[in-house]
């Protein structure tokens, strides 16, 4: 599979293949916007954001050395992207807020809009950004903690403290056994 | 006895990991067209990108066609003319450096231009 997708990418690179790049987009497009998803908490900013990751991911694509999983490298750009998005929002917030306007809509906080609010969605609003990413990462994704560092541009020791943080936030909060998946 | 702590501990530990394993596994999410949307994206991109420096050398070229023709004559009379007229030419030619210098103006605007419209 990871040679598989090491040649969908020679192809795209070397010869602009949109469609060997639209294999990849469909292997995991499932992963990265449930990723986005589950860090943004909103189901269509999260689709949105995986729109512009593989956008970027496509521009970038010649940067990918080929020597971590696709995947890994694919979370790195969304993390990315999710970051700058993030950013610009609230470049926008303040500007609005310097303007006078009370800035609602734009607010990427960590924001279910479903009624619905699973056990998960719990456990991921009592972690911050970081750790949340680090957990789905983990978690979600199933990265090991030299992927998740090579994600994040964090050394393998700060992941596994980071996801040992989060574990005793959710621990502390939450009786993890009485929860139902989410 | 302390081994079989630690054993313990370890189990324990992941026996807790798998369930937040399965707490944070989710549904494959479907296609539906999301793959298809990205990829006609970037080839529209592809052709913006591709169409875009010779539409601006168009632009510009036809914008600064006329400037450069004239500033071309200016030149070769310039070859030919006695020393008391050079002191004259600058005044002559300066009027079509300001068309050239407003082409590739222009011709740099609408690249940049073109690629604010593709990001």
């Amino acid at each position: 599979m990871e040679g598989e997708d090491h040649y969908l990418v020679a192809l795209a690179v070397g010869s602009q293949d949109t469609a060997a790049f639209g294999e990849l987009i469909r292997r995991y497009q499932s992963q990265v916007r449930n990723f986005l998803r589950k860090l943004a908490g909103d189901v269509n900013m999260a689709d949105d954001l995986a729109q512009d990751c593989f956008l970027h991911a496509w521009n970038k694509l010649q940067t990918f050395s080929g020597r971590g999983s696709f995947i890994g490298w694919l979370l790195k750009v969304a993390y990315t992207t999710f970051l700058q998005s993030k950013r610009k929002s609230k470049r926008y917030a303040e500007v609005l807020d310097e303007a006078g306007y009370v800035a609602q809509t734009e607010s990427r906080s960590y924001t279910q809009t479903s009624n619905e609010i699973s056990d998960l969605d719990k456990f991921l609003a009592v972690l911050t950004e970081e750790e949340r990413a680090i957990m789905i990462m983990s978690y979600a994704c199933g990265l090991s903690h030299r992927e998740i560092g090579e994600a994040t541009g964090m050394p393998v020791g700060t992941i596994k403290s980071v996801i040992f943080r989060g574990k005793e936030k959710i621990r502390t909060r939450f009786d993890i056994k009485d929860h139902h998946h989410g | 006895m302390t081994s079989k702590i630690i054993i313990m501990a370890e189990k324990l530990k992941d026996a807790e990991d798998r369930l937040l394993g399965a707490m944070f596994q989710a549904e494959s999410i479907a296609d539906n067209g999301f793959s298809k949307r990205v990829v006609t994206r970037i080839r529209r991109r592809l052709w913006l990108r591709r169409l875009a420096l010779p539409i601006a050398m168009f632009l510009g070229g036809s914008i600064a066609i006329k400037p450069i023709s004239q500033l071309s004559v200016a030149v070769s009379k310039l070859l030919t003319v006695i020393p008391m007229e050079l002191l004259e030419t600058p005044v002559a030619w300066m009027p079509q450096l300001q068309y050239v210098v407003l082409g590739a103006m222009l011709l740099v605007a609408s690249m940049l231009g073109i690629r604010m419209l593709e990001d």
